[in-house]
């Protein structure tokens, strides 16, 4: 019965992502609404227009429409982009690289039937998701006796479907056209988070406001949806884009050779591709990445690694430091006389100062976000991932113990956890010298060194759920679900009186929590995040060491 | 190698009242192996009757419900690492990493083991004509099983423990296995296999366990099993043929006559059925197919139940 067609295997293997997104983003906005209706929203009234611009908030704001706008243009939107980008990447490419799309082709049905059931699968998951998000603000609303009635609550939700139909189409039609999972992933991911991150800065600095009409996330929130109403302008737009993606996905699929179920072609394969490099490299390395697991780990994560130390590198550190710059001295003043009560948010990023600036941009969510993608992949693949490939089974007939195992997946994890940290502090420092910043080198060191503690936490609880269960998808979802609403419940707690004598629960309030970009290295922060992760790896040596392997994924 | 051979010998392989549930669903239950050094014991059962599930108990990738494994004297729990120092594996539906080349995979297990032979892996390359240059993602499902032999024997193993080795090979590279598996016992090391093929346990094994939904129902010599095993047997004669004649012997049942033309299902002794056929009748042709794996379950599974009752 689930099994009907393409089109309901489709929606149906994905379900259970929309309904976690759908009931998380629920809760964010209750616990949201129910932080913000205890403060003096009067701060927000007095924000300059460009501080508005940069955290997507209108002007005529009230307890409903702050906590809807947070929560719906930003996590709301950002997750419901991404688990469309999910599916859409998984829809034709995922179905090449799994093997499975001969198998489907093999049915007398055609490619364009194929993509259009997965398109319909796409589009209507996204729908369901979308009332899934749309129906509960009201019941939450005046549970809490909050007025969001002079809000276009609806108009915010269809500009969100048209966002998160687009993103999806996007990496569909990369996928369609090229039979690329990574490379369907990879670039919708870039223009997914460029343009998120444009939007909100670009406003901000001289002939912008021209640019930024080229990013397709201008077209969800640009107009305002929540306060104007249905942009229709912006929707057309965004609406003509999908279908022209999926006429560039039904061509381009149908144009190429399918291909087999493949094998990822890594760096290291193409630069082996070239037999001189390949001789000079078997010279210098040997067969270094088969020398050890942890090597063979290191080796395995490679593209993960470099993907997101560029992108710490260069746009969270780099490129911060002269978009600082180049942000006009009046809107700086302005930032200024921001209340610190709102400053207290971003994690004591006043933006008046470089300091601020880099705590708000890159310190406060990509940088802590960026260790905690590569290490919760590594600590859930690590154990659980061998296991669902079914090649734990070869490993455990070697003459190592699975403490052994554990150990040298561990080293790999932590490894990349410093390299992320440290990408981040050499971004930023030299960020800092070429705009001419003046900020403390030794500051940065200790921000990052911070930022990888408080990654770690989250990938050791990735490992430690790995070993328990064998569960690749308990482990992600688990420790990214914890991560998520821990930030949540860090940042909503610089607001909430009740909720700050709590703050001491979650992790990062031991990374920001005493604003190390300006006081410092603060070693016992330090200390309480590192003997988490150790706590939290120790557990998993246990964890592993007592229970069945098991067979299958 | 028959039985008597070096029973007091220590055994490779020891479960005592073998266990394993998952949850409340019953892996193997009860299960007592003992596996001789030096010989090749073939471990026969229909998909999901268990042998899997012994095969990874004793190699501690699960952990019994109750019972106890030795390996080569060895403790299956206590000293799983000293004892992977021991054997080769081979398991069932063999994954590997994709991204890997077959010598990279190879070089991969090898480090972890130390001591490997390079020219024997060569040598075991060539004789069953694996391209070890390929990634293993590219491969078909033979030539990965390919790299998944090599990488159990390269090591000379003291003990090979393989589950369902031959899915996936090609008759001609099975009967070079074959092979291998005979020299292996030649150099009295052990070879533990499992199969859900009888005749391809009959060509290689000295014994065989037969095991059905989680039990171990039978261990039999291979000669023994043979005499046993159910078959159909088709003789055309070179007269009209009574079937009389044919049911007076002894594991002869379902005789069906057409003319000089007889089928039977027959369960004994084939040298004294061709005795009587051929003092009777002139044969102008035989043939014998193996019954059906099921139908030798069957007999033991209802031999066994006689047994308890």
């Amino acid at each position: 019965m689930t099994l009907a067609n393409v089109f309901v295997k489709t929606a149906a293997d994905r379900w259970m992502g929309w309904v976690i997104a759908a009931v998380s983003v629920s809760l964010f906005l209750l616990l949201g609404m129910s932080t913000y209706r205890e403060i003096d929203l009067s701060v927000y009234t007095s924000l300059p227009e460009a501080f508005r611009s940069l955290i997507g908030i209108g002007d005529d704001i009230d307890v409903g429409g702050l906590a809807i706008n947070v929560m719906f243009g930003t996590w709301g939107a950002i997750a419901m982009a991404a688990l469309a980008l999910a599916m859409g990447s998984s829809a034709i490419a995922g179905e090449e690289r799994d093997g499975t799309m001969d198998i489907l082709l093999a049915n007398p049905k055609s490619r364009t039937y194929v993509l259009l059931s997965k398109t319909g699968a796409l589009v209507v998951s996204i729908a369901l998701a979308t009332v899934a998000l749309w129906i509960p603000i009201y019941p939450i609303a005046a549970s809490l006796g909050v007025e969001i009635s002079g809000l276009e609550v609806e108009a915010l939700t269809l500009h969100l479907f048209a966002n998160s139909v687009f993103f999806g189409l996007l990496a569909l039609a990369i996928g369609a056209m090229t039979g690329d999972k990574g490379k369907s992933t990879g670039i919708t991911t870039a223009i997914m988070v460029l343009s998120f991150f444009g939007v909100g800065f670009l406003p901000l600095i001289d002939g912008g406001d021209a640019v930024v009409k080229l990013l397709p996330w201008y077209y969800f929130d640009g107009s305002d949806p929540a306060t104007n109403g249905i942009a229709w302008g912006h929707l057309a737009l965004l609406g003509v884009g999908s279908v022209l993606l999926l006429l560039a996905a039904i061509v381009g699929f149908n144009r190429r050779d399918l291909k087999g179920q493949s094998v990822g072609t890594t760096m290291l394969d193409r630069v082996r591709g070239n037999p001189l490099l390949n001789k000079m490299i078997g010279r210098l390395a040997g067969s270094a990445r088969v020398s050890s697991i942890w090597l063979k780990t290191l080796s395995d994560y490679q593209s993960l690694i470099l993907i997101a130390s560029a992108a710490m590198f260069f746009v969270m550190g780099v490129m911060m430091g002269p978009m600082y710059a180049s942000i006009p001295e009046e809107t700086l003043k302005t930032f200024d006389q921001l209340p610190e009560q709102l400053v207290a948010l971003f994690g004591g990023g006043d933006m008046s100062t470089p300091e601020g600036w880099y705590s708000l941009e890159t310190f406060g969510l990509m940088a802590p976000g960026a260790v905690i993608l590569v290490t919760v992949v590594m600590g859930a693949g690590a154990l659980a991932g061998e296991e669902s490939r079914r090649t734990m089974a070869l490993l455990l007939a070697c003459p190592i113990s699975r403490y052994r195992i554990v150990l040298e997946k561990v080293v790999p994890m932590v490894l990349y956890g410093i390299v992320v940290g440290f990408v981040t502090f050499a971004g930023v420092s030299i960020g800092s010298v070429i705009a001419d910043l003046g900020m403390s080198i030794s500051n940065i060191a200790a921000t990052a060194t911070l930022q990888t503690l408080v990654g770690l936490v989250f990938g050791s609880l990735a490992l430690a759920l790995s070993a328990g269960t064998g569960r690749t998808s308990i482990a992600i979802y688990g420790s990214i679900g914890a991560a998520l609403l821990l930030h949540l419940f860090n940042s909503l707690g610089a607001l909430n009186d009740g909720l700050d004598d709590l703050g001491w629960l979650t992790p990062f309030s031991y990374y920001l929590g005493n604003d190390p970009l300006n006081n410092g290295m603060n070693w016992i922060d330090a200390a309480v995040l590192a003997a988490l992760s150790a706590v939290l790896i120790g557990l998993s040596f246990v964890l592993f060491q007592r229970r069945d392997i098991r067979q299958r994924g | 190698m028959s039985m008597s051979m070096g029973s007091e010998a220590r055994p490779a392989i020891h479960t005592n009242g073998l266990t394993k549930y998952y949850g409340k669903h019953l892996g193997i239950e009860d299960v007592d192996l003992h596996v001789q050094e030096g010989e090749v014991f073939g471990f026969l059962g229909p998909n999901g009757a268990g042998k899997s599930t012994t095969i990874r108990t004793i190699l501690d990738e699960i952990r019994p419900t109750s019972g106890s494994a030795t390996i080569l004297g060895l403790d299956t729990h206590a000293d799983a690492v000293e004892i992977r120092k021991h054997i080769g594996y081979i398991p069932g539906d063999l994954a590997l990493y994709p991204n890997l080349t077959g010598m990279d995979t190879l070089h991969y297990f090898a480090n972890m083991r130390g001591g490997i032979d390079w020219t024997y892996v060569d040598e075991l390359a060539d004789r069953l004509d694996s391209d070890l240059s390929r990634k293993v993602g590219d491969l078909s499902t033979g030539n990965r099983q390919k790299v998944g032999v090599i990488q159990a024997f390269m090591h000379r193993p003291d003990l090979l423990i393989m589950d369902e080795p031959t899915s996936g090979l090609d008759p001609l590279i099975q009967r070079e296995f074959q092979k291998m598996v005979a020299e292996v016992a030649a150099e009295g090391r052990t070879v533990f296999l499992s199969s859900h093929t009888l005749s391809e346990v009959q060509r290689v094994a000295d014994r065989v366990g037969i095991i059905r939904n989680g039990r171990l129902i039978t261990v039999e010599s291979v000669a023994d099993l043979r005499s046993k095993s159910m078959r159909e047997v088709e003789f055309v004669l070179d007269a009209q043929a009574e079937a009389s004649d044919f049911e007076s012997v002894e594991g002869v049942s379902n005789v069906i006559v057409a003319g000089n033309h007889v089928e039977m299902s027959f369960g004994g002794d084939m040298g004294e059925l061709l005795t009587t056929v051929t003092e009777r009748y002139g044969v102008a042709d035989i043939k014998t197919t193996e019954a059906d794996l099921e139908e030798i379950f069957l007999t033991y599974y209802h031999e066994g139940e006689e047994d308890r009752s």
